[in-house]
């Protein structure tokens, strides 16, 4: 691995809430384009590692480097402010659970929105690059509904397509698929596979265990906030190191067994 | 009651519509920073708002009027009637303001905010271009019942002598002894505001129907 590939370094991230220790000591390196799947059961500290790297939660100790440039403390060690932190986050795009689109912008304002305030790009390329983007993800015919007109699974394809308008490094998901009739999920993982196919970096937490096996180039399995295992999704999935992963992984074997969606 | 009377309350008309204009346009930003401090949960100056904003809900503007008229000189700040009415208004209806509006950015849901700081807005654009657009609609039916409720409270201004309509007609109808005719010319009057301002609220609100129906 060459320093230079890696996109995203978390560095023993820590992270309680209360007297809950929700996040302890993990560490996770993603190399460009690598599609890393964060795995494990509810509470095991996914979503809060996910909301960590971009400092949506504030680690309680460790560092997060994306390309090598540290997130949320700047060069004299301090928190960064409220505009450093933006500034890097829109190299950070995120997918949401409950897709969190913008009801009161139409689904191409939605995209163009950050691109043209935070980025200043000029409109006209954001739109070409928007309306470009809505194709991508099969919903170009939409680009002028409000939110509120389409089903869950064209709200997360536009949560997916909004945030690949500020033309990330790193991509993260926090359970895309989670609030989705099922019969919705696979026109997301549809998105999300071709993504991974052409490269994009990112890291998802899911609960899709055949998408994890198919597309993944590396699992990451969190139990009781302690990064557990990690490795090939075929290792994880067909000999997993630790027990609790086994346990885990037997859970859900139907769906990996019958590799549904 | 001659053309001079009806002028005279005319005239108070005039200054219940600007010392309640004058309330309301100061009174609505002021209410809407005090919610964004609590919002915010700004350390001590959170607090402090809290406070300040359950006293002068509880306080009657009567006494707040008298308070700031009588008391204010003596401790060497001088005031005017029309100072103190406006600084009275103004101090109510922001508290009253800052409810309406803390209730709407409380219900602000929390992902959509966080969607916007993943995409690198900063505070000011997130609260510009998402916050703001949606808690306005959220909060105008309550923000436009305070602010009738504003223009009718508008006579209690009487107490430190500014003359508005229903001053001007009290007045004239002790010296005509005939009180129903300028009575009935205020409300004749009152009404109109009133319904002018639910009116815009109901302009506004068919709007923004009409703008999600065409999605």
């Amino acid at each position: 691995m060459a320093e230079t590939n890696k996109v995203l370094d978390v560095a023993g991230v820590s992270k309680r809430f209360g007297a809950n220790e929700v996040l302890s000591d993990v560490s996770l390196q993603v190399d460009k384009g690598e599609t890393v799947c964060v795995l494990g059961p509810s509470g095991s500290g996914k979503s809060t590692l996910l909301r960590c790297i971009n400092w949506l939660e504030r680690p309680d100790a460790g560092q997060i480097y994306l390309n090598g440039e540290r997130v949320g403390i700047n060069n004299a060690g301090i928190v960064m402010g409220d505009r450093d932190l933006s500034k890097i986050r829109t190299r950070i795009g995120m997918v949401f659970q409950h897709f969190a689109l913008w009801p009161h912008l139409t689904v191409l304002q939605n995209l163009m929105e950050a691109p043209v305030q935070v980025q200043r790009r000029p409109k006209a390329e954001v739109r070409d690059e928007a309306l470009a983007l809505l194709a991508k993800v099969g919903l170009s015919e939409k680009c002028d509904a409000f939110p509120a007109r389409l089903s869950g699974g064209q709200k997360q394809r536009v949560g997916v397509a909004r945030a690949l308008a500020m033309r990330p490094d790193l991509l993260l998901f926090d359970e895309p698929t989670s609030a989705l009739d099922p019969e919705l999920v696979g026109e997301v993982l549809v998105v999300m596979r071709e993504l991974a196919h052409e490269g994009m970096t990112m890291v998802i937490v899911t609960h899709e265990m055949a998408f994890a096996r198919d597309a993944a180039t590396r699992v990451l399995f969190l139990d009781r906030g302690k990064a557990v295992e990690t490795g090939s999704p075929e290792k994880f999935f067909s000999n997993p190191e630790t027990e609790r992963a086994r346990q885990f992984i037997q859970r859900y074997a139907g769906d990996v067994a019958g590799g549904r969606r | 009651m001659s053309a001079a009377d009806i002028a005279a309350i005319f005239q108070g008309a005039i200054v219940t519509i600007t010392l309640s204009a004058i309330g309301i346009l100061i009174g609505l930003p002021i209410g809407l920073g005090l919610a964004l401090i609590r919002w915010a949960d700004v350390p001590v100056l959170g607090r402090i708002v809290a406070l300040y904003v359950s006293m002068l809900r509880a306080t009657p503007l009567v006494t707040l009027l008298l308070l700031l008229f009588f008391a204010l000189p003596n401790i060497g700040v001088p005031m005017s009637p029309v100072s103190a009415a406006i600084l009275g208004l103004v101090m109510s209806t922001s508290a009253f303001n800052c409810e309406v509006w803390r209730s709407a950015l409380m219900n602000f849901p929390k992902d959509q905010y966080e969607a916007a700081q993943s995409v690198g807005m900063n505070a000011g654009q997130r609260f510009r271009r998402i916050v703001l657009p949606q808690i306005v609609p959220v909060s105008l039916p309550g923000l436009v019942n305070e602010m009738s409720l504003l223009i009718k409270v508008t006579p209690v201004l009487a107490v430190v002598g500014v003359v508005d309509i229903t001053r001007a007609a009290v007045r004239i109808g002790a010296q005509t002894y005939e009180p129903l005719p300028p009575f009935l010319v205020a409300i004749a009057i009152y009404v109109p505001i009133v319904f002018a301002l639910v009116s815009l609220q109901r302009w506004i609100e068919r709007r923004q129907t009409r703008a999600e129906a065409l999605a």
